[in-house]
């Protein structure tokens, strides 16, 4: 089946023609109805192009924060690069110029045979679809000592909000010579860069106000994502003052001293002045209890509609999926929304599709002026993701490519949380 | 949205002149459109080919250290690609994704995003 509106589609993506949108047409019983569950990347972005792609579906997001603050530059907000609220987004534009149902409430379960997701205030939402983009869950039993309420003490700042606040006022109050302990994760986690990003700008942030101050990773790992750039970049902004020690070197991370802001590793037990616990991860709680991951902890994914292969006519995109090669990054969450976006499009509103497009592309800033960037293509291939092309920024990059690559990350933050959160205006 | 880091505008960043556009379209020779698909086919895909571009470039004129797509005509943005796609123009980004499409996608994108400043 045809929808009739189709001939809007394209327009509606970039928001040009979006006021022929609104207000959405009555017989809402007619049409077919999508929710969406978590208004991060993946979620957002799956709501803004249903709503571009299908006029004929009715589109509900159910998020239970007012506000997204982004993963994404918040390591130089801990570095007094940037506030906060400049990495915070609401859902107005969504609301108001896209004419999606936005709820703020948790969910709490999605029942399948009867076709209803249901909310933790008790409502129960019938659906023919369901996106499913809860981000990530902390595996606190896989970090002895770690708990939730070990984060209020010792943050781990891999959602970005209180948590980012709290270890920016903690490394603010620092005195000069402290050492600030980092714990980096075991794979596969959020953003792999990240955490070595974290280090950098923390180091840029103490050469200024701190210089006599240390930066001590222990990681769960024996090598980390783009290592021979941080390195090098390390050893040219931050000499002396960034210690790495892989998991080969310490025999691994034992135990997490909250008491003692200590972190005890197999063969010696450091002390933080200031500690920043990343812990092992897995898809977000509500994949968990509805039947959604596997073993493994994360979401199987069909590669081409992100449809569950656990569960019949529920998708799963971002953090939450096991996707093949495909990172875990906001880019990547974007990506798959889209695709997934448009697949639902195509069975409920009958629109034509091409071929997924899955890409990742991470801005990772080693100085506030030296950023590398990495681009990745994907390609469905036997019920996986496979990656298809690779390209990363070199070692002996000029001061100006670099400066040049910290320039257009700023300019791609802009275009991307409108691409993600919707254009206000245009 | 509150305005901030993402909203900084950098003068000497903003993008390609005409001039080195039109140099390289020269440079990458001749590139067919094709215009026998059916026009609902094209929109569909051309949309969905530009969501991959939105998630970089911003559809509202905004411009920055990342050029702007839009103004262009289609044959300007078909052979910019071409030329990323054969390194004439360096872009490791736009590198990946001229690699990932074929020609006709890049004439259906380009033909979808000349339209939508029309
Ligand atoms: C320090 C740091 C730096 C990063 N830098 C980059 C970068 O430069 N580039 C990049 O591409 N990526 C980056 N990332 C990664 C990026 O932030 C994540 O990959 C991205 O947010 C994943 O999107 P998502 O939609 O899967 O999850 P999220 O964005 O976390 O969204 C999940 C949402 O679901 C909601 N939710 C959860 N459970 C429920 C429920 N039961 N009911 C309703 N709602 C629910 C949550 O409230 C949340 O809003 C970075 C991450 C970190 C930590």
């Amino acid at each position: 089946m045809k929808s009739p509106t189709r001939r809007e589609f394209g327009y509606l993506t970039g928001g040009m023609t979006l006021a022929a949108l609104g207000p959405r047409l009555a017989a809402s019983e007619a049409k077919a109805k999508v929710v969406v569950v978590g208004g991060g990347i993946g979620g957002a972005t799956a709501a803004k192009y249903l709503a571009a792609s299908a006029r004929t579906i009715e589109i509900t997001l159910v998020e239970p924060n007012p506000n997204y603050t982004t993963c994404f530059f918040s390591n130089l907000y801990l570095a007094g690069l940037c506030s906060l609220e400049s990495l915070t987004h609401g859902y107005k534009t969504l609301a108001q110029r896209y004419g999606i149902n936005v709820i703020h409430d948790s969910v709490a379960a999605v029942d399948p045979v009867a076709r209803t997701v249901g909310l933790k205030s008790g409502p129960k939402l019938p659906y023919d679809r369901v996106v499913v983009a809860p981000g990530i869950a902390f595996n606190y039993d896989a970090l002895a000592g770690y708990d939730e309420a070990a984060t209020q003490v010792i943050p781990h700042a891999w959602n970005a909000g209180p948590q980012t606040q709290l270890l920016r006022r903690q490394l603010e109050s620092m005195e000069d010579g402290g050492v600030f302990v980092l714990v980096a994760p075991p794979n596969p986690f959020r953003c792999p860069p990240a955490p070595y990003e974290r280090a950098s700008l923390i180091a840029y942030y103490f050469k200024q106000y701190k210089p006599h101050s240390r930066i001590l990773i222990l990681d769960a790992k024996d090598s980390f994502n783009a290592q021979d750039l941080f390195l090098d970049a390390w050893e040219r902004h931050y000499r002396g003052m960034i210690e790495w020690l892989p998991a080969q070197f310490t025999g691994g991370i034992k135990t997490i001293d909250v008491k003692e802001r200590s972190v005890k590793t197999a063969s010696e037990t450091f002390k933080a002045a200031v500690a920043n616990v990343i812990p092992p991860q897995m898809a977000g709680q509500f994949t968990q209890q509805n039947g959604l991951a596997d073993k493994s902890g994360w979401c199987p994914v069909d590669p081409i509609t992100f449809e569950s292969k656990l569960q019949p006519g529920i998708h799963v995109v971002g953090d939450a999926t096991s996707a093949g090669d495909m990172p875990k990054s906001a880019f990547v969450a974007n990506s798959q929304a889209k695709a997934c976006a448009f697949a639902i499009a195509e069975a409920l509103a009958g629109s034509e599709r091409v071929p997924p497009r899955l890409f990742n592309t991470c801005y990772t800033h080693l100085g506030p002026d030296d950023a590398v960037s990495n681009a990745v293509s994907f390609k469905p291939v036997a019920g996986t993701i496979k990656i298809v092309d690779n390209f990363v920024s070199q070692v002996q990059e000029s001061a100006e490519t670099r400066h040049r690559t910290a320039r257009e990350a700023q300019s791609w933050y802009a275009a991307f949380v409108r691409d993600t959160f919707g254009y206000a205006a245009f | 949205m509150s305005k901030g880091i993402g909203d900084r505008k950098y003068r000497d960043g903003a993008g390609l002149s005409m001039r080195t556009i039109i140099a390289v379209s020269i440079a990458a020779g001749s590139f067919i459109i094709l215009a026998d698909r059916s026009q609902a086919a094209d929109r569909d895909g051309g949309a969905q080919l530009a969501a991959m571009c939105a998630s970089c470039h911003r559809l509202d004129g905004g411009d920055g250290g990342i050029p702007t797509i839009l103004g262009m005509s289609p044959e300007m943005l078909a052979r910019a690609m071409l030329a990323y796609r054969s390194r004439e123009r360096p872009s490791h980004i736009m590198r990946a994704i001229a690699l990932s499409l074929s020609d006709e996608e890049i004439a259906t994108v380009a033909r979808y995003l000349a339209a939508l400043n029309k």
